[in-house]
């Protein structure tokens, strides 16, 4: 054997009603801790994260996405909000649009997992607590918002709403977090293009700030914003949500009746 | 905490005391708010903040002022997925009380996780009575006390939404879970307290939640 090693992707899927941790290699091959082979039609994705803990989740943390949003200057501090882990679902499963909405959208976002409990975490500490990273699409509503805790949970906490995945890739696999080319595609069409390199407010001082207030564990979950170029989604569209080197999640819209089915 | 009633989400409503929302009501109308919320309020204290009842509560780290607000819990009972308010409370495995410490509230606009997400902040208990155990709650006063003395009365009447209300609506928004807690509203001032103190929350004949609070380290 020679060359490099096959970079580590994490995942969690539903097979014959049972959850199984599973790898994949670098052919895309999904494989058992056992060695068995899964054909990806038999499987359901889950969230990667096996265990998830708190989820935040970063506003206007893209200079470009700020700009567009009609912010005058970038903001001082982080926004960040908390989202209920009713929110979390896995690769190519269905995401609804809820009933008559004028402006739904996605938001590409890379998603730091933590792996060490940690307070007070300096900055150049930070990368010692993070075990990988996995894309999430967190769904925005924008007819919900109100000016109370904004992005208020009607906005941000919707069953389902956060795909996450399809793994999580080990920290040590991604070369350079802070200059990955993010793009979201829908219906094979490219609607939104950024760089992780225009962050305003970087993984390591994301832990550093939240760890200043919070203990911060394994499982917790930290989505870094989103840039520019966000549109409305209608049921059938199918998001694509990719941040080179690190994963491509893809889900499918559909309507509020089809997603709840009988509780609709 | 291993052992704190919540093994799911704590969702707190913010804004929720009648009394509050008319004081505030012009303030409401101006900026950043332009318009009083159409809709709960909602926060969560995310799973560091779980803790029980006798607990001490650790002083913030970085804070000179520190305040409790108490609130009766809705312990979810099972999956709770769009549900009138007519039958909301049949989801509902019991009550509880929750104490929501925080750091002192000078705005609603932004989610504050500075202010409310602090370790340990969140004790919930002393344990969960069952509904039927409970007699027309609609009326039952919560009172909190600091060092044995009245600080804050609510009774849920208070509150602007009823728990039947808030949890239909909630459940609109979020799919509840056993172990999820609903925490229906507080008194719109926040008592504040100081290293050392006794905080007491009790329902008369029900419920009684105790926890110190800690030290300036």
């Amino acid at each position: 054997m020679s060359g490099r090693k096959a970079a580590m992707k994490r995942a969690r899927v539903l097979y014959q009603e049972q959850e199984l941790d599973i790898t994949i290699d670098d052919q895309g091959q999904l494989l058992t801790a056992d060695g068995q082979t899964l054909n990806e039609a038999d499987v359901t994705w889950l969230c990667p994260v096996k265990e998830p803990g708190t989820i935040f989740a970063l506003g206007l943390n893209y200079a470009d996405h700020v700009a567009e949003l009609s912010f005058k200057e970038p903001p001082k501090e982080p926004l960040v909000f908390i989202k209920g882990s009713n929110t979390l679902t896995g690769h190519k499963q269905p995401c609804y649009r809820p009933d008559n909405v004028e402006f739904q959208h996605y938001e590409c976002e890379l998603v730091a997992v933590i792996g060490k409990e940690g307070k007070n975490i300096k900055r150049e500490e930070a990368m010692d607590y993070i075990a990988g990273y996995t894309v999430c699409n967190d769904f925005a509503i924008r007819d919900y918002l109100e000016n109370y805790y904004r992005p208020n949970l009607r906005v941000k906490s919707r069953d389902g709403l956060c795909p996450i995945g399809p793994w999580v890739i080990d920290k040590d696999d991604v070369k350079d977090v802070n200059n990955l080319r993010l793009i979201t595609r829908v219906n094979g069409e490219v609607t939104q293009e950024g760089n992780t390199a225009d962050m305003i407010f970087d993984i390591p001082f994301l832990v550093e700030y939240l760890s200043r207030i919070m203990t911060l564990k394994p499982g917790d979950m930290i989505a870094t914003g989103t840039p520019e170029g966000v549109v409305d989604m209608q049921p059938g569209d199918v998001v694509e949500c990719e941040i080179e080197g690190v994963a491509c999640l893809q889900n499918t819209i559909v309507s509020e009746q089809a997603f709840y089915g009988d509780k609709y | 905490m291993t052992d704190s009633i919540v093994t799911g989400m704590l969702v707190c409503v913010a804004l929720n005391d009648k009394a509050q929302l008319a004081a505030l009501e012009p303030e409401l109308h101006e900026a950043p708010y332009q318009k009083p919320p159409t809709q709960p309020v909602l926060y969560f204290k995310p799973r560091n903040t779980f803790n029980v009842a006798g607990a001490t509560v650790a002083w913030p780290e970085h804070g000179e002022e520190f305040v409790v607000g108490a609130s009766l819990g809705l312990v979810i009972g099972k999956p709770t997925c769009r549900v009138s308010e007519a039958e909301a409370l049949d989801y509902v495995a019991g009550y509880t009380l929750v104490h929501d410490f925080s750091l002192p509230e000078t705005s609603y606009y932004r989610p504050d996780i500075k202010g409310k997400c602090l370790d340990g902040s969140a004790p919930v208990g002393p344990v969960v009575v069952p509904g039927e155990q409970v007699d027309n709650f609609h009326r039952l006063t919560l009172v909190t006390t600091i060092n044995g003395e009245p600080r804050s009365e609510l009774n849920m009447a208070d509150l602007q939404r009823g728990a039947a209300e808030l949890l239909s609506t909630i459940s609109y928004i979020m799919t509840l879970n056993p172990g999820d807690v609903i925490a229906t509203g507080f008194r719109g001032e926040r008592v504040p307290v100081k290293p050392g103190d006794i905080v007491e929350s009790s329902i008369e004949g029900l419920l009684a939640l105790s926890n110190t609070v800690g030290e300036q380290p």
